[in-house]
């Protein structure tokens, strides 16, 4: 019996150990790589700072300060498309979730408009792509940050309809009871105790369409090409270029894009951890 | 309708104040942008692209007069190899991906359920893959891992004496390891859900068997598995579903190839539709990886529903 619980913990932290450095691995050569030089890349790999090879800022300095105009431009790009179109989606997506937990609706009553919201994600991207591309040349939306916002928050909203739906719902109507029998407005409800309230599933859903805005890469494609591209799209045209096979450079504009959705992501781990199982277990 | 706004009276403080909007308003006020947004921004275009698989719309022909041409585009598009190659390498990357993504998540939640130091730890570093970004995965793993002259792997298989891989430029390589990389990226989704799903067991059914003597594997045969049938079948639909839909990784890895080894539905549905501006076609692709997508998830849902139903 002893000896069956030693060999299973034994065996749990093994497969554990394990899938951490399969994990690990990858960051750990982006890390190194953003500070290797030419030659500690062309001329076979290198493992070890300082023992294989010696780092140095090269790569960050010939990224951002030598083609600083190229470089931050994307980084703009994808903070303000994705702030914006989160900022909006969060609004207009948590005030259809309140009314859709709150008030009774006939025909397909509550439940079915929201699973109607959420029929919205079964649809391919691809599906959306052409369309837009022809709506967006006749609108002279094509490669702005406007039209990509506005693209990232329809995309945005099915979600955090359904996700602050079943949030509201767990909220107890009793306090909002009390509170408009005591005088309270909808409004003053709303903004005074739902509000608060709500504010950790707004929270969760804000990081989590935050990081896929932040990430979306098909209609960066399609709809950017130089004036807006966002950071994945700049990323993957560098893979093409010359400086496709200046490795330091490429590591050096992927951890730069990657470093604040994971300290924002670490930071706010238990958010993440909600979001997901809300939005699947329920 | 009307019934409703009779019940929903002015509140006394928006009366004080001389406006009232009712809760009948509200209901809608609040509904409505989320609508408009919907309906502009998903359901319109859905539609349109239905509508452009039935013509002969092409992207750089202005002012051409647009012909409804009926199911012409359906009947080229299905019998082409342009798609049918793509929709073959799609089903196979998904068939590959989402069950070793299962069986990954369901070993370390399994794992992670039976320790207590350090658990806080691995659980939030195996989150780590969810906040980088499926471009940036591809660039480490695809292009710098993978690489067959300078990466590592190789590097580290030749140091040890093994013989080196064709990561890429080997057709059946190249899909494994767009695979391999969607794997790393997709199972800490999985690790959540299903750690999730294993802390939420009931415990009585472990002592019973514990009492009569039940081995570890008959343990997860009887009773964990079928137990977490409901949530498996969850997790798998939505990884599927998200599996099929598998573009930015082809892109940055392979672009497709080698030759046309490792197109997906959606990468062809961008080479056809937006860069050679055969938008008519594009949209049949398009739509037909929906059905496709519609086909498996509903597949899933119906082979699982007896499992399923016996679990709750």
């Amino acid at each position: 019996m002893r000896r069956g619980q030693r060999v299973r913990l034994t065996l749990s932290y093994a497969i554990l150990i394990g899938w951490t450095a399969i994990l690990f691995f990858p960051v750990y050569w982006l890390v190194i790589t953003a500070f290797k030089t030419g030659v500690a890349v062309s001329t076979g790999p290198t493992y070890l700072p300082f023992v294989d090879f010696q780092p140095g800022l090269h790569a960050f300095r010939e990224v951002f300060v030598s083609n600083r105009e190229a470089a931050t431009r994307p980084f703009i790009n994808s903070t303000t498309t994705a702030l914006s179109s989160s900022v909006v989606a969060l609004f207009i997506g948590s005030m259809a979730g309140y009314s859709l937990a709150r008030f009774r609706f006939a025909g397909p009553g509550s439940n079915g408009i929201a699973f109607l919201f959420l029929s919205q994600r079964m649809f391919p991207t691809a599906v959306l792509v052409i369309p837009f591309l022809l709506m967006y040349r006749d609108l002279e939306l094509l490669d702005t940050r406007l039209g990509l916002s506005i693209a990232y928050t329809g995309f945005s909203v099915p979600f955090v309809v359904w996700v602050m739906r079943d949030f509201f719902l767990g909220l107890p109507v009793e306090v909002e009871e009390s509170a408009m029998i005591d005088g309270c407005s909808r409004l003053g409800v709303l903004t005074r105790i739902v509000l608060p309230l709500a504010a950790p599933g707004l929270v969760a859903v804000f990081i989590l369409i935050m990081i896929g805005a932040w990430n979306e890469y098909l209609f960066a494609l399609v709809l950017t090409f130089s004036e807006a591209i966002t950071v994945p799209l700049y990323l993957q045209i560098q893979t093409q270029t010359v400086m496709g096979t200046a490795w330091w450079n490429l590591a050096a504009i992927s951890l730069v894009s990657v470093i604040p959705v994971v300290v924002a992501g670490l930071a706010l781990e238990r958010y993440i951890t909600r979001g997901l199982t809300f939005g699947a277990v329920k | 309708m009307d019934q409703l706004a009779t019940r929903a009276a002015p509140t006394a403080a928006a009366r004080r104040r001389g406006f009232a909007i009712t809760d009948y308003a509200w209901k809608w006020i609040l509904l409505l942008p989320a609508v408009i947004v919907v309906a502009g921004l998903l359901i319109f275009p859905i539609l349109m692209t239905l509508y452009v698989s039935f013509t002969d719309w092409h992207l750089f022909a202005y002012g051409r007069p647009i012909r409804f041409v009926g199911l012409d585009n359906w009947f080229k598009v299905l019998s082409d190899q342009s798609f049918r190659i793509p929709a073959r390498n799609t089903i196979v990357f998904v068939l590959g991906s989402v069950p070793i993504t299962y069986l990954v998540g369901l070993t370390v939640a399994l794992a992670l359920n039976n320790i207590n130091v350090g658990r806080r730890f691995f659980r939030v570093f195996f989150l780590l893959p969810i906040m980088i970004s499926p471009v940036a995965v591809s660039v480490v793993i695809g292009r710098m891992l993978f690489n067959e002259n300078v990466g590592p792997i190789n590097d580290i298989l030749w140091r040890l004496g093994l013989p080196t891989v064709s990561w890429l430029s080997n057709p059946v390589m190249a899909m494994t390891s767009l695979i391999l990389i969607d794997v790393w990226h997709h199972s800490a989704f999985m690790i959540l859900i299903l750690t999730a799903g294993v802390q939420s067991l009931p415990q009585d059914p472990y002592e019973a068997a514990t009492v009569d003597g039940a081995s570890d594997w008959q343990m997860f045969r009887y009773i964990t598995f079928p137990l977490l049938v409901p949530i498996s079948v969850t997790a798998l639909l939505i990884r599927s579903l998200e599996a099929f839909k598998v573009v930015d990784i082809v892109k940055v890895v392979t672009g497709g190839g080698p030759g046309q080894a490792t197109e997906s539905i959606t990468l062809a549905v961008y080479d056809m539709g937006v860069k050679g501006g055969d938008i008519a076609h594009g949209a049949v692709a398009a739509y037909s990886l929906f059905f496709i997508m519609a086909i498996a998830s509903g597949a899933l849902v119906l082979g699982t529903r007896h499992w399923v139903k016996k679990a709750s």
